[in-house]
């Protein structure tokens, strides 16, 4: 996982680039670093486009992750889903509950137009 | 006429990627498989005798189909390599092929046909050469025609190449759809497009919408929602509050809870886009799951229940069993003969003594009622030989060798077998279904409830171990 904040729309975005698998085995990582990444932001990026696997607990940790920023009044958008992985959000119908982008760059945008904060 | 059916691995090599394990020929298209497709258009073509045909493994399909007395034709196997043309084919065959006329189905074809359309005298009357042929393969007869030249016209019959999973995903929609049915599909149906098989379990509060095809031993839970559009192969589990919607589930799958399994393929543990072909292989109880025989841990620990168990049952039988045992011997009705059988261990076997209790009189009624007859098979419990429960064992004989093969992948040998806890077997079949059901969907404990129920069951039990 990386992390950087993007400024280029004059809101403070963390970008997080998920990598590789998010199981069982790590899933308590990815709240814990959300948990960090909240204190400098609550508007968030998800750059999905080197996560190869998610099972049912990454799921349930992004949704966390969903849930914590909504409550600090923040939103968390995905971008750049594999087909592999999108089909994980839609049959556990996870998919309703996210706003997703074909790319990181259309999901930054839209905290432009309508974006929260 | 006689049928060659000529398979080459290139093919159908692409099916493996999705249907690991699955040999080609058995993949089923609406639950049925595929193989029969082929066999049931060959019978109606008039055909006496089939060959098939492969350049791959053909161990599962010869283990399916058997010699072919199922269909009341006899099927024969050969190995061919994968440089041999059509005329070598038929050259190594030469002894099935001499003198008869012969339909060959040649490539990886699904054949479109209608199973209330008499192909055997237009094909009688068809001359030498090709029928049908599509990118994947065709349909020719060889020899000479037996009856005076018909015109094909509009025969309904067609080829389509089965070259990739969204063909075949479409096809198995396209037959779903099909009111009139062109093919003889399993399951019950007393209603349009609406097929199921045995021992489905459907919750008060699922809700079935038609076109579905469910197979045997199913379980569709609270709240679920299959079809419209939904084959559900046997021995799958969906879970609450999940949906099946325009999808095919291939047998041996678990859908987990709260899924919304919507235009996909599901195979065990493997999720298929048709349109896309993009598949993910998953092992999360939670979503998608194979079902599997148990694993060795789980055996274990059932091994241990069921011992614990036969050291109850031992105890609580000992005094009935001293005493009324030495009565019934001396009354005659205490019978006793020994055989070998099947354990579930392959081409191993166990020699056991069986006891029938000639149920006339009170003391036979009562020792029948408390299952002493079983009581010597229990001390084979403490040593691993027999299960407390599961499958009949099967009498080892060169007959009973091949129902005993058809039913090894489950078969556990034991001193009480499921089907004493149902009222409703009355034939092998009955018993078999039974048996497979729990031996796929039980547990230790749920083994030992199965266990008080057959016994219970035994009290009023009229007959005795088949």
């Amino acid at each position: 996982m990386t992390f950087h904040i993007d400024t280029s729309t004059g809101k403070k975005l963390g970008i997080a680039a998920l990598i590789g698998r998010i199981d069982s085995k790590n899933s308590s990582e990815l709240i814990t670093s959300f948990a960090l990444w909240q204190q400098q932001t609550s508007l968030f990026v998800f750059d999905c486009a080197r996560l190869d696997f998610i099972d049912s607990s990454g799921l349930g940790a992004i949704v966390s992750c969903l849930r914590n920023a909504i409550e600090h009044n923040g939103d968390l958008k995905l971008a750049n889903l594999s087909p592999k992985v999108s089909m994980v959000f839609e049959i556990t119908k996870a998919k309703k509950l996210f706003s997703m982008f074909p790319d990181t760059g259309s999901a930054i945008q839209s905290f432009e137009t309508n974006g929260t904060e | 006429m006689k049928t060659l059916i000529i398979i080459r691995e290139q093919d159908y090599e692409w099916l493996d990627h999705f249907f690991p394990g699955i040999h080609p020929l058995l993949v089923p298209i609406c639950n049925k498989p595929f193989a029969e497709f082929l066999i049931d258009f060959s019978i109606l073509a008039g055909s006496e005798a089939i060959r098939l045909v492969m350049d791959g493994p053909l161990s599962d399909v010869e283990r399916y189909c058997e010699n072919g007395n199922r269909w009341g034709i006899p099927i024969s196997y050969a190995s061919i390599k994968n440089t041999d043309d059509l005329q070598t084919v038929i050259d190594k065959n030469q002894r099935f092929c001499s003198e008869d006329r012969i339909l060959i189905i040649s490539g990886f074809v699904f054949i479109q046909y209608d199973k209330q359309y008499n192909y055997k005298t237009i094909f009688a009357s068809l001359p030498d050469g090709e029928i049908l042929s599509s990118n994947r393969g065709s349909l020719r007869l060889r020899g000479s025609r037996t009856e005076t030249q018909h015109d094909m016209g509009n025969i309904p019959l067609s080829l389509l190449g089965f070259d990739s999973i969204d063909v075949y995903y479409r096809l198995c929609m396209e037959i779903l759809n099909d009111i009139s049915s062109p093919y003889v599909l399993p399951g019950y149906s007393n209603e349009a497009y609406c097929h199921i098989g045995r021992n489905v379990v459907i919750s008060k509060s699922a809700e079935i919408r038609k076109p579905v095809i469910i197979g045997n031993n199913v379980q569709i839970l609270a709240d679920s929602i299959i079809g419209p559009k939904a084959v559900i192969g046997s021995n799958v589990i969906i879970d609450r509050e999940s949906s099946v919607i325009g999808s095919i589930v291939l047998e041996n799958t678990y859908i987990g809870e709260h899924l919304e399994v919507q235009n996909k393929i599901a195979s065990g543990n493997i999720l298929i886009e048709p349109e896309s072909g993009i598949s993910i292989a998953m092992d999360d109880p939670h979503l998608l799951t194979g079902i599997h025989q148990s694993g060795s841990a789980k055996s274990l620990f059932q091994s241990i229940v069921h011992r614990l168990a036969a050291i109850l049952l031992i105890t609580l039988q000992l005094i009935p069993f001293l005493l009324l045992t030495p009565i019934l011997i001396l009354q005659g009705k205490w019978k006793k003969s020994t055989n070998s059988y099947f354990t579930a261990v392959s081409e191993k076997y166990l020699i056991l003594t069986t006891t029938t209790i000639e149920r006339t009189g009170p003391f036979s009624t009562l020792a029948s009622a408390l299952s002493l007859d079983r009581f010597t098979l229990l001390f084979r419990v403490l040593i691993g030989q027999l299960a407390i429960i599961g499958s009949w064992p099967v009498v080892a004989t060169p007959s009973s060798i091949t129902e005993y093969s058809k039913t090894k992948s489950w078969y556990r040998a034991a001193v009480f077998s499921y089907a004493e806890t149902e009222e409703w077997p009355v034939n092998p079949g009955d018993t078999a279904i039974i048996e497979r059901y729990y031996a796929a969907h039980g547990n230790p404990m749920k083994d030992i409830a199965l266990t008080i129920k057959a016994l219970l069951n035994r009290i009023h039990e009229t007959n005795t171990h088949p």
